[in-house]
Order: C-alpha cells, then sequence, then structure tokens
C-alpha cells in the first residue's frame, strides 16, 4: 500500500513540476477554464432574468446544482482526467505495452502518472460558485452536509467510473478523439434538476447511468429535498465505478499490440 | 474563364481527396448522430419547463425555440472548422513551409479542405440527426424560406473559416495559439447563441454583437432558418439580416487578408 502511495505522490510531484516548467501555459488554461466556470451558468441567470423558471427552484438552487456539478467534475478530472486521453495516445501509438511492463496494477499506473493539476482551475470555480450560491439558500443544518457529502462521493465515482468506460472505448475506437463527447452529452442532464426531465430519463440518470448523482442529488441533499427512495441511488454509483474498472481491465486484457 | 476552370478543378480534387482521407474516419463523425440528439433532448425538456405558462419569452415562442435549437445544432454540423489548429499545427512544426512553396495558396487550400470534410460532415452527421429530429423528435425542420437559408448557411460556413483562419494566422507570432482558441471557442459558445438565443442577452449586449462576429456564426442562420431575426431591438427582414452577414464575411475577409499579409513577413523558415 505505502509503495502505491509513494508513486502516487512522485506522480502528483511530477505533475506539478511540469506546470511549473510551462508555467504561463498552465496559468492561461487555468484563467481559461475559470471564465469558462464563470460563464457555464450564464444559461441560467439569463433565464432566471428572462422573468422565468425551472419550476419549482429559485436560481441560486439552481446555481448549487450546477456549481456541484462543476466541483465534482474538477475533482474527478483532477484524478481521472488524463487517463482517457493516455490511453487513447498509447492504443493509436501501440506502445501499450510499455505500461504493460511496468511492476505496478497498469490501470493505477495511468491514473498516478496522468494527475491533471490543470483541472485545479476548474475544482476552485466550482468551490467559488458552490460559496456563493450556498451562502443564498439560508442555513444548512450539519446532517445536509453528511448527506452531501456522501453524495457527492458518490457522484464523482460516476464520473471515474465514466472516464474508465470511455478509455475503455478506446481500445477498440482506436484513434477517436470525440468518445469523450460521448460522455459529455450524456453528464449534461446532470447540471440541471432532474424532475424537469421525463420519469423514464430520471430513472435512467439515478439507476442506469447515474448522472444525477453529480449536481443534482447532492445539492438536494444540501437542501433538504431528498426522498428516502433518493438513497437507493447510492448503490448503483459504485456498481458503475466498479463496472467502469472491470470493463477497462477487461479491455487491457483484448489489446493486441505491435511491440510498443 | 481558364483561371476559373483550373481553380474549380483544384477546388475539387482537394475536397475530394479531403472527403476520401476522413471517409476513413467517418465513424468519427458518426458520434454525433448519438452526441447531438441528446443535446438537443435536453435542450427539449429544459425548454419546456422554463416556459410553463408562458407563451412567449424574449420574443420567442416555444416551437419557435425548439426549430431554433435543431437549427443550430444542424448548422453546427455543416460550419464546423478547425482550420486555426490546422494552420497552427503547420506553422509550429514547420510544414508550412512546403504549402508556401506549392502554386497555391494556403488559404484556398485550406477552403476546399473544409469544403470536403463538410461534404462528409454533410453525409454522417447532418442528415442522420436531420432525420432523428424531424422523425424521432416530431420538429418541424422545414426552413421558412429554403434559399435564404442555404445562402445564409453558405455565409455562416465562410465566416467561420475566415475567423478561424485569422485566429490560426496568429501562430506566426504566438507558435502555439492554443489558448487564444480555447478562449474564443469559450466567447463563441455564448455569443454565437448556440447555447441560448441572443434576445435573453441584456440589451447593450445584443447592440454589440452586430459589431462582433459571432451572431453570424450561428444565431442569424437559425433565425433565417425559422424566418423571423430581431436583435437588440431591431427587426429585419430575411433579405436585410442575410445581407448584413454578407457585409460581415467581406469584413472579416479583409481582415484576414491584413492579418494574413502582416503574418507573412512575420514567417521564417529553415527547411521543412
Amino acid at each position: 500500500m505505502k509503495r502505491y502511495l509513494d508513486v502516487y505522490k512522485q506522480g502528483m510531484y511530477s505533475a506539478l513540476q511540469s506546470a511549473a516548467a510551462y508555467r504561463m501555459n498552465f496559468i492561461v488554461s487555468s484563467l481559461i477554464t475559470l471564465a469558462g466556470n464563470i460563464l457555464f451558468p450564464l444559461v441560467t441567470l439569463l433565464i432566471y432574468r428572462a422573468g422565468t423558471s425551472f419550476p419549482g427552484w429559485s436560481l441560486y438552487e439552481v446555481l448549487l446544482i450546477q456549481s456541484v456539478f462543476t466541483m465534482s467534475n474538477g475533482l474527478s478530472s483532477l484524478i481521472f482526467g488524463g487517463v482517457l486521453w493516455t490511453t487513447m495516445s498509447h492504443v493509436r501509438e501501440g506502445s501499450f505495452e510499455v505500461i504493460l511492463l511496468k511492476p505496478l496494477n497498469p490501470l493505477f499506473f495511468i491514473v498516478a502518472t496522468t494527475f491533471s493539476i490543470d483541472s485545479a482551475g476548474l475544482f476552485l470555480g466550482g468551490v467559488s460558485l458552490f460559496i456563493f450560491s450556498a451562502m443564498h439558500v439560508g442555513a444548512i443544518p450539519v446532517l445536509y452536509w453528511l448527506q452531501f457529502a456522501g453524495m457527492f462521493i458518490a457522484g464523482t465515482a460516476v464520473l471515474a467510473g465514466l472516464t474508465l468506460m470511455m478509455a475503455a472505448i478506446s481500445f477498440k475506437w482506436v484513434g477517436n478523439s470525440r468518445i469523450s463527447e460521448l460522455a459529455d452529452s450524456v453528464l449534461h442532464i446532470g447540471k440541471y434538476p432532474l424532475p424537469i426531465f421525463p420519469k423514464a430519463v430520471q430513472a435512467a440518470a439515478t439507476m442506469i447511468i447515474p448522472v444525477g448523482m453529480v449536481g443534482f442529488l447532492p445539492a438536494s441533499a444540501l437542501l433538504g429535498r431528498m426522498h428516502a427512495s433518493d438513497y437507493a441511488a447510492i448503490l448503483p454509483c459504485f456498481l458503475f465505478l466498479a463496472a467502469g474498472i472491470w470493463i477497462y481491465r477487461h479491455m487491457i486484457r483484448l489489446y493486441e499490440g505491435v511491440g510498443g | 474563364m481558364n483561371s476559373f476552370k483550373q481553380k474549380w478543378l483544384i477546388c475539387r480534387t482537394v475536397a475530394d481527396v479531403t472527403y476520401k482521407e476522413w471517409s476513413a474516419y467517418r465513424t468519427h463523425s458518426m458520434v454525433s448522430i448519438i452526441v447531438g440528439p441528446v443535446y438537443f433532448m435536453v435542450q427539449y425538456f429544459i425548454w419546456t419547463a422554463v416556459y410553463g405558462d408562458h407563451p412567449s419569452l424574449g420574443g420567442i415562442e416555444l416551437p419557435q425555440m425548439i426549430r431554433y435549437f435543431g437549427a443550430t445544432a444542424l448548422i453546427g454540423y455543416l460550419t464546423m472548422d478547425f482550420a486555426d489548429w490546422n494552420l497552427s499545427m503547420l506553422v509550429r512544426t514547420g510544414k508550412f513551409l512546403t504549402f508556401h512553396l506549392r502554386p497555391i495558396h494556403h488559404r484556398s487550400f485550406a477552403l476546399f479542405q473544409k469544403i470536403g470534410h463538410r461534404s462528409l460532415g454533410f453525409l454522417f452527421e447532418f442528415l442522420p440527426c436531420l432525420l432523428i429530429f424531424i422523425f424521432i423528435f416530431g420538429v418541424d425542420m422545414r426552413p421558412a424560406s429554403l434559399p435564404w437559408t442555404i445562402l445564409s448557411v453558405l455565409l455562416a460556413f465562410l465566416m467561420n473559416f475566415y475567423v478561424n483562419y485569422t485566429i490560426g494566422l496568429t501562430s506566426f507570432w504566438l507558435v502555439q495559439s492554443g489558448g487564444l482558441r480555447s478562449a474564443f471557442m469559450l466567447v463563441s459558445g455564448i455569443f454565437s447563441g448556440a447555447l441560448i438565443p441572443l434576445d435573453f442577452f441584456p440589451h447593450w449586449l445584443q447592440m454589440s454583437q452586430f459589431f462582433l462576429p459571432f451572431q453570424y456564426l450561428a444565431y442569424l442562420p437559425a433565425m433565417v432558418f425559422t424566418g423571423h431575426y430581431s436583435l437588440g431591438g431591431f427587426e429585419l427582414s430575411i433579405g436585410q439580416a442575410v445581407g448584413i452577414q454578407a457585409i460581415a464575411v467581406l469584413v472579416t475577409f479583409g481582415f484576414n487578408e491584413l492579418v494574413r499579409r502582416l503574418a507573412m513577413k512575420q514567417f521564417t523558415a529553415v527547411g521543412a
């Protein structure tokens, strides 16, 4: 275990060193990501400014959903963000053997060596928006914070599972840089209050591909809008992550290299 | 006449080769068949919920709004462009020299490539998504005026190309124009009207869009498709709107030419 921690620590350190070497690129990327975060809830702001709303949801409640989504996305990108592109690149170039030869679990090695410090801007942007919107939704009891923490971790697990599944697809759909768009399109559902969607979409977004857990359900927990049945959505999140790991490892076994 | 014929032949050949080259990766384009309808579905439910009992928002009724989002998605498939990325890569790697030595202007070459690439997009992105919007979502995707819509989409095609090519030209100074590209994509995503119609923006922001390139990429052609154009309190006929778009394309082309001439003075190569 200690060995794994040491490798991960070294991976983080290398990522920081690399960002320091190209610091201008890092600063510009982070600033653009931060600006993107500020502009992301613009659609919501404009909708409310036009005098209308998502039925039953105030502006700050919707912003809370979107900030939780951004934070979860930022955290997941920090840890798993590089897995898809690194896997895709190795498979395309036929150099995945180089990773298979390392005396470590290949999936862990890729995760540890692709710590995406660039995503710090995304996470921090989400945190800023979260603080801003949480300050406008009234007092939040400690119990709700605890529920939120559990849901937030489950949501991040969904994102990690989704990333691993997309990376697994890249073993067969070689070199398709648009694979990530598949995940992004589905995740779009998680940025808005789930009740605006039909029951079938709500069920799919909580039980099958639980993207509702990425933004909507953790924010609902903070707002005290959880129903007892919503807790049932936690288990599918971790099953989804487990499925992502299983599929990724299965695809490694199917990998056919050309000598690296 | 001979010169025109020769240019047409080059255009057809470059477009044809690009089409064949990208045909090998046609399944990449087909990602849009899943992604496009999913985004559209989300927009459909967002706006259905938001409209609620409101008959109209920002002067737009719900069916028009749904048609608008269908149109922006489809127009995006026809006008999509990455000339900036391509040019930036050629400058960074020094391969631009090989184009500089050819008896064809690189900008023309890149435009012909785009025609070939988007012909593929027409077959594998536009048509399948159009059929999905019509037969699965039941959206009326008949343009208010087919000739004006085609003309407006063609102008949006050129506008997108010239704007992106200008961004690519900045690589002659910056070498790596990725940051500028990301920043433009970010701003363009919002102010082109692809996320929300510009009618929802504050009045001063709507007015400023007449002098910026963004609305000519998606909002204006989509509104031409729906048959009703208004922005910043100005109601224009479809012909007037397309006329303004044509002027904007000409101005952008002029600006692009100016930047290109400056960039060529900047260019140095060492035999790629």
